[in-house]
């Protein structure tokens, strides 16, 4: 090889993908990690979100806390050296616990204080058993113990949804209860008035056997015989109570005293519950009319000629997707691997139709080659691809996110489960085989980081517009196309240096063994000033050989910093990465382009027309006055002149005091309001026009002129009107 | 729980009732009565409002005004002399579904039945209470009554009253769990219709003086309000009433008064050369008694047996305990 080829090596070897020459080493070693990786080589260690506490019982508010957050509660009025040593003692049971859950030990926070006790102190210490005992008593809350690890999303999201389905269903439960105690009344009620209730016999049944021979049943039932109010209930308001009630209690949606077992929520795959669903679809009809109608019957408002008319128009089982408002969420949890097209389809179909089901879709590995292999590389086709299909349906809750950021999107996730129609939860665990060592937490807060699985929420709920709508809001800098990090390191002078790295796909995928051939190590020996950061590489776009090598700073298992170039098919896959967060970004309405062209146009007409600014100012000024002026124009409406010699009434200010209408009921009467005013001034005499007006007690009646020229006392009258004119 | 589809279609069917429906009989008061108005403000808040008859009801003590639940077509409760605010209590806690009113007078409730009035104020059960204050006992025909003001000549005071007259807004706006005072005149009926239609949607004892003319016992008694709209004073506020544009043209003198205020609710209610006009005072956080009564469970005859047994016990002798 000559030594100009040996030079291109790396060039060659970002163009083709294949190492030649010795120089360019594979990066097969153990331990090799991303440059940013390097502070979290051991995660228990730091105090972090994880290992996070579903909390039982939790009754409104949060239903997940992260440990160290129910520590720090405990610990805030620790004081004095009682306090301190306490504070000492439960952030080493703290790491401990975290030391635990990450080898996998799992159960309540309760138990496993007590193991962590154990373990910190295998001989008896009564200073931490009493700390123990302490801490227990301030935290206040118990529950499972989750690490991040692959069965964290399910249990997380199941907790979250049982939490919000009890909550929902407390107050449904306890008014079916109502509506069946209180239909129970009526016809107990009715039985108690009925005449077989005052037989002898069975007023003798009322009073028990002690006092039985006290009383004497049969002049009893003689006289209350004769007291029974008349008015049963009519047989076909009792047939439907009894149909009602059967109906109620037959029910299979909610767990009532003395109800039938109640049906399952949560399932393992959509076909099923689609299948449960439309198995059930005719009792919910059936549930919601007799809800209907046992409320009606309650309130004494169910009249037969209307409402047996309107229930038959309804028909038996018309349910309306309001409706299901009234019934629990279903849950459904799925792994990408078991999604087969089958199942896709009938998710988008649960999804489409607007079922109250929430669906948990759990992938452990976002890098898995695409069923089509087109030769370009298609990382998460099918992860990612779910999430954004359900936003496209307007009407479905979305939720993206890794397992790592899941703690802070509980928010989300509670609304999620609060909506009211189909949820769709995309979650990568970061438990993928393939990352060498590295953990979950580690590997999903990765994925989000390099933008493989950018976590978003799309709700509904919130508003009308995408504003309101969508959020991008979890991930880190989501301004930025890739966050940018401090990286610190010593150089060969073991002087500091500290410079900014962004955080890319390349650094993501490098911590995936399957993808090892695309990346080649530089020995130190060659580094210069051709290896540039990736994220300049990815900004380039040029055609022709490259001047810039991709280079991804990486530490070994000893934390030396390494320099590893990439080559150019994972680089493509780079971009689209990009680009495919960049649409996000719009959607987010960050470097949206609609905006940056509105306002481009609205610049270009500023400028425009900035030189005739004056002369339109002076045309804009009176137009923008007039709405001003507008109303003190059509303010004094002229008032509407009444012919002075027509008798009339302030009706508005009339107080119904009768005085009026006494004198003569044909020419006063009153409006719906209850409200005088003159429905015909000829039925009667002006002398009685005279008097109402005296006698008015608000002095609201005008008698105006007299029709009738010959009426006898005319003068006088018209003396006396003067005052009401 | 929400509404579902099917109640959403119900409402299609929904009665309508008109004024007609809320009448009864001819009501048998004086001819120029102010109790008329307020039979009509009531009648047509019942209309607007859609209250149906038989989920209404009026209960009252005794006096010309309490007459009214004669002339209500709803369930009516003519009480006795003092007590009409005892039994709508007892209405309202036996069936809590009811719209409850009282019509009471200034006879029946500051003087034979003050005590219930007090405490009625303090338990602030959901009511709306309706003071037809005419300041005398017309039913018996002219009595002074503790509102008449001092120097009123009647029956039972020929050489006129000693007393200064009791003011009901005070008192109510003295008394611990206030949460709705108002103050109206039968003789500016929108203001009435508003404030009667406020009291009704506060959720609460919400108590409403009417100041009522007499025209047969005390006939001139409010001339000088009635013929002189500067003598009114118009609460208005942003969470209380805006008057009408009609309105404001001949009552022009209007005061903002903010309900939550209730210094200056007291103060304005012992003014007694202007009469404030409006909702004085209203707090709609001050709890029910009947909620706090509550105690969320479930009257199941189960529940019912099994403490009526636990009661019973107490009283058992055991015949083995003993032994």
């Amino acid at each position: 090889m000559t030594m100009q080829a040996e030079l291109e090596s790396p060039v060659a070897f970002h163009i083709t993908g294949k190492r030649s020459g010795a120089e360019l080493a594979p990066v097969t070693e153990r331990g090799l990690r991303p440059a940013l990786f390097a502070r979290y080589r051991d995660l228990t260690a730091l105090r972090y979100d994880f290992p996070l506490v579903l909390l039982k019982d939790a009754r409104d508010g949060e239903c997940v806390a992260a440990l160290s957050s129910l520590v720090d509660k405990a610990l805030e009025d620790a004081s004095g050296t009682a306090g301190e040593r306490l504070r000492a003692h439960a952030l080493r049971l703290e790491r401990e616990i975290r030391v635990m859950t990450a080898a996998g030990a799992t159960g309540s926070l309760g138990a496993l204080l007590e193991q962590a006790a154990r373990r910190v102190a295998p001989a008896a210490d009564a200073s931490l058993t009493e700390s123990l005992a302490s801490l227990r008593g301030k935290l206040k809350a118990d529950g499972e113990v989750l690490d991040c690890d692959v069965r964290m999303p399910v249990r997380l999201i199941e907790h979250a949804w049982a939490h919000a389905q009890r909550e929902r269903t407390d107050s449904v439960r306890s008014d079916i209860e109502r509506l069946i105690v209180k239909l129970s009344d009526i016809l107990l009620a009715d039985t108690a008035r009925s005449e077989g209730a005052r037989t002898p016999a069975s007023l003798k049944a009322t009073v028990g056997s002690i006092h039985g021979d006290l009383f004497d049943f049969e002049a009893m039932s003689r006289l209350l015989k004769r007291a029974v109010p008349a008015g049963a209930l009519a047989p076909g308001r009792r047939s439907r109570i009894e149909r009602t009630l059967a109906e109620l209690r037959a029910q299979r949606f909610y767990a009532v005293a003395g109800g039938t077992e109640p049906y399952a929520f949560r399932f393992g795959d959509c076909a099923s519950a689609l299948l449960a669903f439309r198995d059930r679809v005719a009792g919910m009809a059936r549930f919601a009319r007799a809800v209907t109608i046992a409320r009606l019957e309650i309130d004494g408002g169910y009249s037969e000629e209307r409402h047996d008319a309107l229930f038959a128009q309804l028909g038996e089982n018309r349910l309306d997707l309001r409706d299901l408002a009234l019934f629990p969420d279903y849950l459904v949890c799925i792994n990408t691997r078991a999604l087969s097209a089958t199942e896709q389809g009938e998710l988008m179909e649960i999804l489409a139709s607007g079922l109250p089901m929430k669906i948990l879709v759990q992938s452990d590995d976002i890098l898995e080659p695409p069923l089509v292999q087109t030769g370009h590389l298609a990382f998460g086709t099918r992860s990612r691809q779910l999430a954004s299909m359900a936003i496209g349906l307007n009407d479905v809750f979305v939720l993206q996110s890794a397992s790592s950021n899941l703690p802070r999107a509980r928010e989300q996730i509670r609304s999620a489960m609060q909506y009211r129609g189909p949820a769709l939860l995309s979650v990568f665990s970061g438990a993928n085989p393939h990352a060498d060592g590295v953990r979950p937490y580690l590997n999903a807060a990765a994925a989000m980081e390099s933008r493989a699985f950018p976590a978003f929420g799309y709700d509904p709920s919130a508003g009308k517009d995408w504003a309101s709508r969508f959020t991008l809001a979890d991930n880190p800098q989501p301004e930025r196309d890739w966050p940018l990090h401090v990286l610190t390191h010593e150089d060969a002078e073991h002087q500091s240096v500290a410079e900014e790295t962004a955080f890319t796909l390349l650094d993501y995928v490098a911590c995936d063994g399957r993808f090892a051939d695309h990346y080649a190590k530089v020995p130190r020996a060659a580094w210069n000033e051709t290896l540039a950061p990736a994220s300049e590489c990815l900004d380039a776009g040029a055609r022709g050989l490259p001047d810039k090598l991709p280079s991804v700073p990486m530490v070994d298992a000893d934390d030396r910093l390494q320099k590893v170039i990439v080559d150019e098919r994972l680089l493509r896959e780079a971009v689209r990465c990009r680009d495919l967060w960049r649409s996000l970004q719009e959607l987010g309405g960050i470097h949206n382009s609609h905006v940056a062209n509105a306002l481009a146009r609205a610049a270009a007409e500023a400028k425009l027309a900035a030189p005739q600014a004056e002369p339109v100012a002076a045309v804009v000024a009176p137009a923008a006055a007039s709405p001003a002026a507008a109303p003190a124009v059509a303010a004094p409406e002229p008032a509407q002149e009444r012919p002075a010699d027509e008798p009339y009434i302030e009706t508005p200010r009339c107080s119904t005091c009768n005085e009026c209408t006494q004198i003569n009921n044909r020419m006063f009467a009153y409006d719906e309001n209850q409200q005088a005013r003159i429905v015909d001034a000829t039925a009667g005499t002006f002398r009685q026009l005279v008097e109402a007006a005296e006698a008015c007690q608000v002095a609201i009646i005008h008698p105006g002129k007299p029709k009738n020229p010959d009426e006898p006392g005319l003068e006088e009258l018209l003396q006396r009107a003067e005052a009401f004119r | 729980m929400n509404m579902l589809a099917t109640e959403c279609l119900l409402e299609l069917c929904e009665e309508r009732h008109e004024l007609e429906d809320y009448q009864s009989g001819v009501p048998r008061w004086c001819s120029g009565c102010g109790d008329n108005a307020i039979l009509a403000a009531v009648q047509r808040l019942c209309r607007d409002e859609g209250l149906r008859p038989e989920k209404t009801v009026f209960v009252s003590g005794i006096g010309c005004s309490s007459r009214f639940p004669h002339y209500m077509r709803t369930y009516g409760f003519h009480g006795i002399h003092g007590r009409a605010l005892p039994v709508a209590e007892g209405v309202r806690l036996a069936r809590p579904d009811l719209n409850v009113f009282v019509n009471t007078g200034d006879g029946d409730c500051c003087s034979i039945g003050a005590a219930h009035w007090i405490h009625a104020i303090r338990y602030n059960m959901n009511m709306t209470v309706f003071l037809h204050d005419n300041q005398i006992y017309g039913l018996t025909k002219m009595q002074a009554s503790p509102t008449s003001p001092r120097g009123t000549k009647s029956n039972t005071t020929p050489r006129g009253s000693t007393l200064e007259a009791l003011q009901p807004l005070s008192v109510t706006l003295g008394v611990q769990n206030v949460s709705f005072v108002a103050q109206a005149v039968d003789w500016i009926p929108e203001n009435l219709y508003e404030i009667v239609k406020a009291a009704y949607h506060h959720k609460g004892f919400s108590f409403v003086r009417i100041v009522q003319r007499c025209p047969e016992w005390l006939p001139k008694v409010w001339d000088p309000w009635l013929h002189d709209p500067q003598r009114i004073t118009i609460l208005r506020h942003e969470r209380g009433l805006q008057p009408s544009a009609a309105l404001s043209q001949v009552y022009r003198n209007q005061l903002e008064h903010d309900p939550s205020n209730l210094n200056r609710a007291r103060e304005l209610a012992s003014d007694t050369d202007q009469i404030p006009v409006g909702i004085l005072y209203r707090d709609p956080s001050v709890p029910c008694y009947e909620d706090l009564r509550q105690n969320g469970k479930l009257h199941t005859p189960e529940l019912i047996r099994s403490g009526l047994e636990a009661e019973f016990d107490k009283f058992t002798v055991w015949p083995q305990a003993a032994g």
